[in-house]
């Protein structure tokens, strides 16, 4: 499957209750060894349930600057949540399903090392 | 003479986009119609272009990328290719007004028919950016164009009634006999010509091919602080000289012998050589700076290899670029169009293009992940924003303003 | 310059609930409030569109190849449920040259003119993406190749350093 086709899908409940869109798929580099990197997973997905368009990241990084653009993006995507991959039931064409009872976690990153 | 060279890049981003072929005229134009009433959008756009071309020589110098890799970066592929489309438009106009520009500075020193020249002056830009180091090249061209600071001298050597001169500069606002939104136009014009975005380009990309690290922050901000304002320096200087000797005389300035006229009048045979020397260094350098500019908008964008850094083999696309940017620009000024009028439309269309190239710059100099503790201070984020507006506003203007004028006539 | 550290510098996941109060949660009954992932991470975390796409790929040698147009996941087979227990998804290519067509205009390209970066290849990631390959010995690369083979590289002074 490819990023761009699951980015913007519409996610559901399991009750078929539209909850927003796919922002944003998280990933962590923490698979099995390999040569150069460890295998890099999807470990979860981020909804928003306001806009689909987000490149800047400002409600799920700690950053609040230039303040107007933090304002208007955090406003944009209030109540954006991620969902664990666990969580996942099907993924189809432009739709995302979730398992009854999942759970919307906080979709803040840990602070990422700066490259030297 | 060292530090003089350690300045070179910002005072030729500066004089490329203050003092090109379009900007002379305009200059003069502005000079002689409203005397010095827009001198303060000149003040106005200096400190923009200083707060912009500081940030992204910030974010160069510090995470390594360059201005349109930040643009594609932020702003995805399809608003990225928006503004890609804009910028290399803007890049192409602008070369080929240089490179005519420059065959017009041939004619004012040989006058042999600029169209002889044209192709020459096409090869010589192609041959310098193929064989000349980056260093060389704004090192040469930076130095001999500092000589237009000639028309600063011929506005004291004129010795005009500073009072009236400073009266016209306090006091803005359209003459009687010109229309508000004419004002208005020229006010946008240029604003868009002090901030075009392929100085930014330049500027940021300069930085990268000098190899700028974290250690040279202190160099980036002085080439900005040096270069920008001597650049709005000259610019303002022009205009004072067609306001003292072109406006008295009701002269209509639509030719590059119309805009030295002041400083001959002033300093004779001598300063016209300077002038000469001047403007064709100028034109010259805006010539590289474009069609480098084109160069490298591409490059990051679609992620290919760049820089003169590198032999043209190893970035190869990039140096395809600009060969065929110069081709188009002789085959454009081979239908006998005027250069001048080219760049005047090329300025208010930067003007629309600038809230785009502006934006990721001013997020990115935000971002730990590129900055870590670099990123801007609370006062820089405050007159970032303030500008932000202004751009917004001056980009909404200018097309609405250019229709209803009919380009200031 | 330096009113930047007083803010928000060490900024760090045990205070981030100081940054969701604000958010709205307007959804109708079995919705809770967003808690943090219970997981801890076990390595560098990622969001794809924010940290991967459109970014510059560079060979081992710092030069650039191209960009990140899109990224290919493997393990996930549209219209099939989820087993609770599978193994997740793991990334396998940067995909490049038709794809960024695709993104910019829409609709599909064919899986074999796909240009892929296998992500094996990568060995760091930044605000970059660093390869541990030499472009040279890419697919990704033919077309500056081909150029700088047949135009450019036939130019007296192309395969010189400038002066």
């Amino acid at each position: 499957m490819i990023l761009s086709d699951l980015l913007g899908s519409d996610a559901f409940d399991a009750d078929g209750r539209r909850l927003g869109a796919i922002l944003d798929v998280r990933l962590e580099i923490s698979g099995a060894p390999a040569q150069l990197l460890a295998e890099t997973v999807v470990t979860g997905v981020l909804v928003s349930s306001h806009s689909r368009f987000s490149t800047w990241g400002y409600e799920r990084r700690g950053e609040d600057g230039p303040f107007l653009i933090a304002w208007l993006q955090r406003w944009l995507h209030r109540g954006s949540f991620l969902v664990a991959w666990d969580d996942v039931e099907l993924v189809d064409v432009g739709r995302v399903v979730f398992r009854a009872g999942y759970e919307q976690l906080d979709p803040m990153l840990p602070r990422a090392p700066r490259e030297a | 003479m060292k530090n003089l060279f350690a300045v070179a890049l910002g005072v030729l981003t500066a004089i490329g986009g203050f003092v090109d072929i379009g900007d002379l005229v305009t200059n003069a134009v502005v000079g002689s119609r409203f005397g010095l009433g827009l001198a303060w959008v000149v003040l106005v756009g200096v400190v923009g272009i200083c707060i912009y071309a500081q940030m992204s020589g910030r974010v160069a110098a510090v995470s390594g990328r360059a201005t349109f890799e930040i643009i594609r970066e932020r702003l995805g592929p399809r608003a990225g290719l928006a503004n890609l489309a804009a910028s290399f438009l803007i890049n192409l106009l602008t070369v080929t007004a240089e490179v005519g520009g420059v065959a017009l500075a041939l004619q004012l020193a040989t006058s042999v028919d600029p169209g002889w020249w044209i192709p020459v002056a096409a090869f010589g830009v192609w041959i310098v950016i193929w064989r000349a180091r980056f260093e060389l090249l704004e090192n040469v061209t930076g130095l001999l164009g500092l000589t237009l600071i000639v028309f600063a001298v011929a506005l004291f050597m004129l010795s005009p009634d500073w009072g009236e001169l400073a009266g016209q500069a306090l006091q803005p606002g359209p003459p009687a006999d010109e229309p508000v939104a004419t004002y208005w136009f020229y006010a946008v014009a240029l604003f868009g010509a002090a901030m075009t975005p392929y100085e930014v380009f330049f500027f940021s990309s300069g930085a990268i091919e000098e190899k700028w690290t974290e250690k040279d922050l202190a160099k980036s901000r002085l080439n900005v602080l040096v270069g920008f304002p001597l650049g709005g320096l000259l610019s303002i200087a022009i205009a004072g000289c067609a306001a003292v000797v072109l406006l008295p005389a009701a002269i209509d300035v639509t030719s590059l012998s119309q805009v030295v006229l002041p400083v001959a009048e002033a300093g004779g045979k001598i300063a016209l050589s300077f002038v000469i020397v001047g403007i064709l260094a100028a034109t010259f350098g805006a010539a590289l700076e474009t069609t480098l500019s084109s160069g490298y908008t591409l490059a990051q964008y679609f992620g290919w290899s760049w820089g003169k850094f590198r032999k043209p083999a190893k970035a190869a696309r990039f140096h395809l670029s600009m060969i065929v940017c110069l081709l188009i620009a002789v085959a454009i000024l081979a239908t006998g169009v005027d250069p001048i009028l080219v760049t005047e439309y090329s300025v208010v269309f930067s003007a629309v293009a600038l809230p785009l190239t502006y934006l990721p710059i001013l997020i990115i100099a935000n971002d730990r992940e590129y900055m870590g503790d670099r990123v801007n201070g609370r006062g820089m984020n405050f007159v970032g924003q303030v500008y932000l507006v202004i751009i917004l506003a001056a980009a909404l203007a200018a097309i609405p303003l250019l229709i209803i004028t009919g380009a200031g006539a | 310059m330096n009113d930047e550290h007083d803010h928000d510098h060490d900024h760090d996941h045990e205070h981030e609930h100081e940054h969701d109060h604000d958010h709205d949660h307007d959804g109708g009954a079995g919705r809770r409030m967003p808690r943090r992932d219970p997981r801890a991470p076990r390595g560098r975390v990622l969001d794809a569109h924010l940290h991967l796409l459109d970014r510059q790929v560079l060979d081992r040698e710092g030069v650039p190849v191209t960009t990140v147009d899109d990224l290919e996941l493997d393990g996930i087979e549209p219209g099939a449920r989820i087993e609770p227990g599978s193994p997740p998804p793991t990334l396998t290519a940067i995909l490049t040259g038709p794809q960024l067509l695709t993104r910019l205009f829409g609709g599909h390209a064919p899986a074999a003119r796909r240009i892929a970066i296998p992500w094996k290849l990568v060995s760091a990631v930044g605000t970059t993406v660093r390869l541990g390959v030499d472009a040279d010995s890419l697919d990704a690369s033919w077309v500056e190749r081909w150029v700088s083979r047949h135009l450019i590289g036939r130019i007296p002074g192309g395969r010189h350093d400038p002066e």
